[in-house]
């Protein structure tokens, strides 16, 4: 029964070619419209820590002093970080912040270059689940007495050494050597969900250094430092001790019970340090979100791309009633046609669901030409824009979730007009004919 | 002699049609509106001008590895072989860049007690005498630094201080900003010159134009650079600037040459996008109600093929047929755009509620509905030439 109605379908779109077109067309517009702003949207809100995503905190704490910020910074205070570490509960925990300067190698050709490097501890590639290429993560020992050896990126390792394995080799950051441990395969979240300081979709790191040697090399932070009370940081020790905000910290909480356990530990920390005559605000407390709490704290959506969703769906409303409109001209044309039908013994039931499969079919051609338009309006845009290809990429879910919008949207819109069409008694045409 | 009776009786009479038709035209007049006002708000805000020669200025940085380097005077050496350098007419070393996004700014206090009023949060450029004609901006009061008066750092005793004009008139509205101090803690500035226009390096911040230029030329491992040149010889210079300067010491990376007109395409990359797909989002929504409404016009036409023969035949004119469907187009664009109005100024209303947009201004939904008149019109006028085309014989025939 299906196939012969969609042969019927087939008849009929045949049969008004203008007015079947200028139905697929302002569907299509409408479905090319929503998905382009959808997968953009989709695409800046993905959760790029993926199945991790609800066993990563990141850690927060109210240091300031009372009547300055009136929020959670984003980022808290070295001292806090290196204090931090000091627990046990969490099963990975990580103090970093972003630095950078000139690498080379031994190669005299390779004219040196800026680097964008993280400082932090081992912990850092269990964490966020990052895996290696070549060699394996510093040893434990180096996060407690620091050797100069460093982690790199798969892209960085491309640069330097062609993408061979270069364990062993040496590496100059700032005039300095460091021994390569490791090479990371590609890792390159998008949006760069663990330091968010220098927007969400920037550049990512290429190397990584110990925290260890922060002191020993007074890394500068590339990231922002915020300071709430008046106080110099002119030497690098003095930075290391101020209330300034400057580095980031994760941790890894596999259980409820962990959470709960070090919700407490933080809590205890908090009073410690207030007897040390630190956070003394009443609101001192610490907060930890996870990567999808995280990512709403930030902002990292702009609010254009939500208001371009809401827009573009309330344009494929407009699309819908448009076809509503066609819809019911149409198969009220149709109806001495249809009571013909009627007459021979087709059923009510039957009448309608040959109309919704006729405008299921034109909601899916709608759909496919729809992806078609938002496939090329994305390309444009990335185009125009040099919009990250990450941003543009047409995501997978969309090809079904296109097809899926397109068809229930032409079923919404098929229904009142089939609902008039088979309802309509056959006897008035049939005796006008 | 418009006939709205009957027309109005028709209309009432087919509810469902003109009725999804009046719902599209509600829409698309609030979509539009809104679509459009976003629009104007995003192009003027890419109009501002910086006050800078945006085409010939362009900057790069320095990042001086080698710990040994003698900064101070390995900074003079820079400055001369640039300046020296042929095809650029001017070069400056700089804290910050226009436009870039990324830079210093800072409030000052107007005195030195530590509880004085503070200046709005105003950019902070590092400069020395040669940064004005570098950039190009026009010093419209006082005069320029001399070279005696650049320091290598912040001293204690301060320095001298450039600021825009629309710094000057929000901290001193009424007087001369010459001679005028601003503090940083102890250190004091001296105005010493206003600067028509200078732009800072935030385009989404309210205090844009609020810029200060001091007379430090800050002594540091990272240098950052303005140099002007001709445009056309800007590509060759991005070439030939590193070349000698690696030629005169090797341990520094050289590198991030940007016009500040690049800079600019890249600050309201975003808005330009907004911009883009919006106006994308209403020219294809026109495009679909006036589509819509033909379609629903020459259903009607099918349908009434008799109806217009009998009236031909009765002795209507064509005009009168083409008014028939003009008038009953206007009369649903009227009932249409006051409920899209309306809807407009509700999810204007909600834009600024969620988004901190500003308020739609009135005059868009109207201008809105003015165009929703105009393209109808077009939308019904062909099919409705087409209908008065309809014999008076058909009226007669297949009864």
């Amino acid at each position: 029964m299906f196939f012969y109605y969609l042969d019927l379908a087939w008849r009929s779109i045949k049969k008004t070619p203008m007015l079947s077109a200028l139905m697929v067309m302002a569907i299509s517009i409408g479905i090319g419209i929503t998905i382009t702003t959808l997968n953009i949207y989709k695409m800046m809100s993905i959760n790029p820590a993926g199945e991790k995503s609800s066993q990563l905190y990141a850690v927060q704490l109210w240091s300031q002093g009372p009547d300055t910020w009136d929020r959670f910074d984003s980022q808290i205070t070295y001292q806090d970080g290196f204090n931090l570490l000091r627990s046990e509960v969490p099963t990975y925990q990580t103090s970093m912040f972003r630095t950078g300067g000139a690498v080379q190698t031994d190669d005299p050709n390779l004219l040196p270059a800026m680097q964008s490097v993280r400082v932090t501890n081992n912990d850092f590639f269990q964490l966020f689940a990052i895996d290696f290429q070549y060699g394996q993560a510093w040893d434990d020992s180096v996060d407690t007495s620091p050797r100069y050896e460093v982690v790199l990126s798969d892209e960085l390792n491309q640069t330097l050494f062609a993408g061979k394995n270069s364990v062993g080799k040496t590496v100059y950051f700032n005039a300095k050597a460091y021994q390569v441990v490791g090479v990371l395969k590609p890792w390159a979240p998008s949006p760069n969900y663990h330091d968010l300081n220098n927007g969400s979709f920037g550049e990512s790191d290429k190397m990584y250094v110990p925290y260890s040697l922060a002191p020993i090399e007074e890394y500068q932070s590339w990231g922002n430092t915020n300071g709430w009370n008046y106080e110099s940081v002119d030497t690098y020790a003095k930075r290391l001790t101020s209330e300034k905000h400057w580095t980031q910290y994760w941790v890894q909480l596999d259980t409820p019970a962990q959470v709960e356990e070090y919700r407490q530990w933080l809590n205890n920390y908090i009073e410690q340090q207030k007897k040390l005559g630190r956070f003394t605000s009443p609101k001192a407390a610490a907060q930890f979100l996870d990567v999808a709490q995280w990512l709403d704290f930030n902002k990292v959506v702009p609010k254009d791309n939500k208001i371009l969703v809401g827009l573009s769906s309330l344009f494929l409303l407009v699309c819908l009633v448009n076809m509503l409109g066609l819809l019911l001209s149409k198969f009220l044309r149709r109806a001495p046609e249809i009571g013909v039908r009627r007459a021979i013994g087709a059923s009510q039931g039957q009448i309608f669901a040959q109309h919704m499969v006729e405008v299921s079919l034109m909601g899916l051609l709608g759909g496919l030409l729809g992806l078609g338009w938002a496939w090329g309006s994305l390309l444009l845009l990335t185009k125009k824009f040099e919009l990250q290809a990450s941003l543009t990429h047409l995501d997978a879910s969309m090809w079904v979730i296109a097809p899926v919008i397109a068809i229930v949207a032409a079923i919404l819109a098929g229904i009142y007009p089939a609902w008039r069409v088979c309802t309509t008694n056959p006897s008035v045409y049939l005796k006008s004919q | 002699m418009l006939h709205i009776k009957p027309i109005l009786s028709g209309l009432l009479r087919s509810k469902s049609g003109p009725l999804l038709l009046l719902m599209q035209m509600i829409l698309s007049v609030a979509i539009v509106a809104n679509a459009s006002f976003i629009i104007t708000e995003r192009l003027n805000l890419m109009a501002r001008e910086s006050g800078v020669e945006e085409a010939q200025v362009f900057d790069f940085t320095i990042y001086h590895f080698d710990k040994s380097t003698d900064l101070v005077a390995q900074n003079i050496r820079d400055l001369d072989i640039l300046r020296t350098l042929p095809g650029v007419i001017d070069a400056s070393p700089t804290s910050m860049v226009p436009l870039s996004g990324g830079g210093w700014s800072s409030n000052f206090k107007l005195s030195p007690e530590k509880d004085s009023k503070s200046s709005p949060n105003s950019a902070m450029y590092l400069g020395d005498e040669h940064f004005i004609n570098t950039l190009g901006v026009k010093l419209i009061e006082g005069r320029n630094f001399y070279p005696q008066e650049i320091t290598n750092e912040f001293t204690e005793s301060g320095g001298k201080m450039l600021v825009s004009k629309a710094l000057a008139e929000k901290i001193w509205p009424d007087e001369s900003p010459l001679g005028k101090r601003l503090y940083m803690g102890t250190q004091q500035f001296e105005i010493i010159g206003v600067i028509e226009r200078l732009q800072h390096a935030w385009v989404d911040n309210d205090n844009l134009e609020f810029s200060t230029v001091m007379s430090v030329d800050l002594t540091s491992e990272f240098k950052h650079y303005l140099v002007r040149a001709k445009a056309s010889d800007i590509e060759h210079l991005k070439v030939k600037i590193p070349e000698v300067l690696h030629k005169d010491n090797q341990s520094r990376v050289i590198e991030g040459f940007k016009t500040i007109a690049e800079r600019r395409i890249e600050a309201y990359r975003d808005h330009e996008l907004m911009a883009t797909v919006l106006t994308m989002m209403v020219i294809l929504l026109l495009l679909i109600t006036s589509l819509g409404v033909t379609g629903m016009v020459m259903f009607n036409i099918q349908r009434r093929t008799k109806q217009i023969g009998t009236r031909r035949a009765l002795g209507a004119k064509k005009r009168d047929i083409i008014s028939y469907f003009l008038v009953e187009n206007y009369l649903l664009c009227l009932v249409g755009g006051t409920i899209g109005v309306l809807l407009a100024i509700q999810l204007g209303k909600q834009l600024m509620n969620f988004y901190s947009l500003p308020m739609l201004e009135l005059s868009y939904p109207l201008l809105t509905v003015v165009g929703l008149f105009m393209v109808t019109t077009l939308a019904v006028y062909m099919p409705a030439r087409k209908a008065a085309k309809i014999s008076p014989a058909t009226a007669t025939r297949s009864v």
